[in-house]
């Protein structure tokens, strides 16, 4: 695609790699990547390594920076980038570090029901989550609100939701930050903002985002299956979705704004969209605000899409879906920045995070987390392409050691949405899926060539990474039966 | 057959454009064009007549890059917040800080939609000149 990465990477052990600081004047620390030999010869292929260089820039970087095992080409940070700066060291906050798509993320809900009750119904239910859930580009949804109430949304989250009947006090307690992040400033976010995201709550969107019917064929933790009542051919619904127009707008606004901080704070970065300010700078909270109403949104929506899930379950099988036993396993965001404390060289400081395509992993006994989730960790959910497997495993104490709580998102792309549409043939794919049993419905064909398997990293390879390197533990395996997509 | 004035770049999850113009109006243009190629085709065939919506815009930036980026992320929005797909763009005035244009377009209801495109990025973002005129390559956030 744009030849192969030839900057010097050090191997550190099978599952870690180091590019040193001396590779660009400019670092401040050096690169950590964490792959295995397979996986490399995919990320030397694109411009993600180089990009983790350009990372190392940022003024306040500590220890890293950061690329998990799904890593690939991005702007500005590479997809799968770990950034944290030192909040009292002037560390900045990027907005290209979070992504256009603010907590863009997923959340996993288990049901009471087993493939067998289901093979015969998966074409009914892909139908029914397909008329339920609006989806495409700049899809609107039937849930309508006044501006007042949209500035409801950016503080409360899923809470928003929740008490608008969308769903239960339990499913707060399931989601990253219980579905609404302290400190959002609606002041902070544009007029042009609110116009762009008007009426998209509810809406799956497009592009990699859907909604998918899997079955668990693989248990690798027992006991802590057990912890989450789950087991072998339990049908789950997995939700990948963000925060919409609202979002992009958000960071849009911002990296505008940011361009302009590189010069006044004299910050030197080898790319522009790396665009940042000092987190305590007006400018780095005025984000830090903005960005907190958008990932607030995105909990919304995918705490609505959750609510017309559960409907199209009732409608299919004509029970409550607290019969059906749909409750939420966890919600995370994988683009996102958080401020967070950890103990660096003995002393604990106030880091912000950048998570840009890679999820929270935090371990056992952490106090972030909810009393159902203290001993076993948080639960991490990894999506896969559409044609393979999907995974949930937990956070450990070693991501908190060395990643900053912090693991993959995902496969990862492979291949570019141009070669996918000009190598793969639509007839052909839908029968593979359909060999498998897959149902797919989308509002576009082009989105499910550009989504093809092939088109992704295998998820296996990129979990076995995290596992392996223990930034995250394994705990079981879905393969998917139903997908809508934008 | 008209011969387009840009070339599809591939970039792992996104895509970009390498984009030409005798002038750098007709760069901006072209540029702007492209953007909503990847985003919509046209149905086919409608019988009847669809009327054509008109914006004008206006921006300003501190150097050519940034108006460049500014004009394409402002057509963007218009896009999607006014529902239109946008095929015709009249720059009128066209300096490194500031552009004036007349844009008009569609409805986004004739339209069959390929891509959410978010956002223009800074990322490998280039203006140079070229042997005739002026060329650019712009990363587009999918």
């Amino acid at each position: 695609m744009s030849g192969l990465w030839s900057g010097p990477l050090e191997k550190i052990d099978d599952y870690r790699w180091r590019i040193p600081r001396s590779y660009l004047p400019g670092m401040r620390v050096p690169g950590i990547i964490y792959a295995d030999e397979k996986l490399l010869k995919d990320i030397r292929n694109d411009k993600a390594l180089e990009q983790v260089a350009h990372v190392a820039f940022l003024p306040g970087i500590v220890n890293a920076s950061l690329a998990m095992p799904d890593m690939h080409w991005g702007f500005g940070f590479p997809i799968g980038g770990v950034a944290a700066t030192d909040i009292e060291n002037n560390g900045v906050i990027s907005p290209g570090g979070v992504g256009y798509d603010i907590n863009c993320g997923v959340r996993l809900l288990k049901t009471n029901l087993e493939y067998k009750d289901i093979k015969d119904k998966i074409r009914d239910i892909v139908h029914a989550l397909f008329s339920y859930v609006p989806t495409g580009v700049g899809s609107k949804g039937d849930i309508r609100v006044s501006q007042k109430e949209e500035q409801d949304i950016l503080v409360h989250g899923s809470g928003w939701a929740v008490k608008k009947g969308y769903g239960t006090e339990e499913d707060l307690e399931c989601t990253e930050e219980n579905g609404a992040i302290d400190g959002a400033d609606p002041q902070a976010v544009s007029d042009r903002a609110y116009e762009r995201g008007k009426a998209q709550s509810g809406t799956l969107g497009s592009g990699n985002h859907f909604l998918e019917v899997q079955v668990i064929d693989q248990l690798y933790d027992r006991d802590v299956c057990d912890e989450f009542g789950l087991d072998l051919g339990q049908v789950m619904v997995m939700i990948h979705s963000g925060s919409r127009g609202l979002g992009y707008q958000v960071c849009e606004d911002y990296v505008k704004n940011m361009v302009h901080c590189l010069a006044k704070y004299q910050i030197n970065v080898p790319d522009r969209q790396l665009a940042c300010a000092p987190v305590n700078s007006s400018e780095g909270q005025a984000y830090l605000g903005a960005m907190k109403c958008a990932a607030n949104y995105a909990w919304a929506n995918r705490q609505c899409l959750m609510y017309l899930t559960r409907k199209a379950f009732e409608k299919v099988f004509a029970q409550s879906w607290q019969k059906l036993g749909m409750s939420l396993i966890y919600d995370v965001a994988h683009n996102i920045a958080k401020i967070e404390k950890y103990t660096i060289d003995g002393k604990e400081k106030k880091l912000c995070v950048h998570r840009k395509g890679a999820t929270r992993a935090f371990g056992p006994g952490h106090p972030a987390l909810p009393e159902r989730y203290k001993k076993t960790g948080q639960p991490v959910i990894i999506p896969g392409d559409m044609g393979r497997n999907s995974y949930l495993l937990v956070g450990t104490q070693k991501a908190m050691d060395e990643t900053f709580g912090s693991t993959c998102h995902g496969a990862g792309r492979l291949m570019s949405r141009t070669a996918a549409l000009k190598s793969i043939d639509l007839g052909k794919l839908m029968k593979e899926l359909e060999s498998k049993g897959i149902v797919v419905l989308a509002e576009g064909k082009g989105t499910i060539i550009e989504e093809a398997p092939q088109a992704y990293k295998d998820v296996n390879d990129v979990v076995n990474v995290v596992h392996n390197a223990g930034i995250a533990k394994r705990v079981c395996r879905m393969r998917p039966l139903g997908v809508i997509k934008g | 057959m008209v011969r387009k004035k840009y070339q599809l770049i591939e970039h792992t999850a996104d895509i970009g454009i390498i984009v030409t113009g005798k002038d750098l109006k007709a760069l901006f243009a072209n540029a702007a064009s492209a953007a909503f190629d990847i985003v919509a085709e046209k149905r086919k065939a409608k019988t009847k007549i669809i009327p054509k919506i008109f914006y004008s815009v206006k921006q300003e930036a501190e150097d050519l890059q940034e108006l460049l980026v500014n004009w394409l992320n402002e057509l963007l929005f218009l896009s999607a917040t006014k529902e239109v797909i946008f095929v015709d763009f009249t720059i009128k005035k066209l300096a490194p800080c500031y552009l004036e244009a007349d844009v008009a377009g569609y409805a986004s209801i004739n339209y069959r939609f390929k891509a959410e495109v978010k956002a223009a990025t800074y990322h490998e973002l280039k203006i140079e000149k070229a042997r005739a005129g002026w060329k650019a390559q712009v990363i587009f956030d999918l």
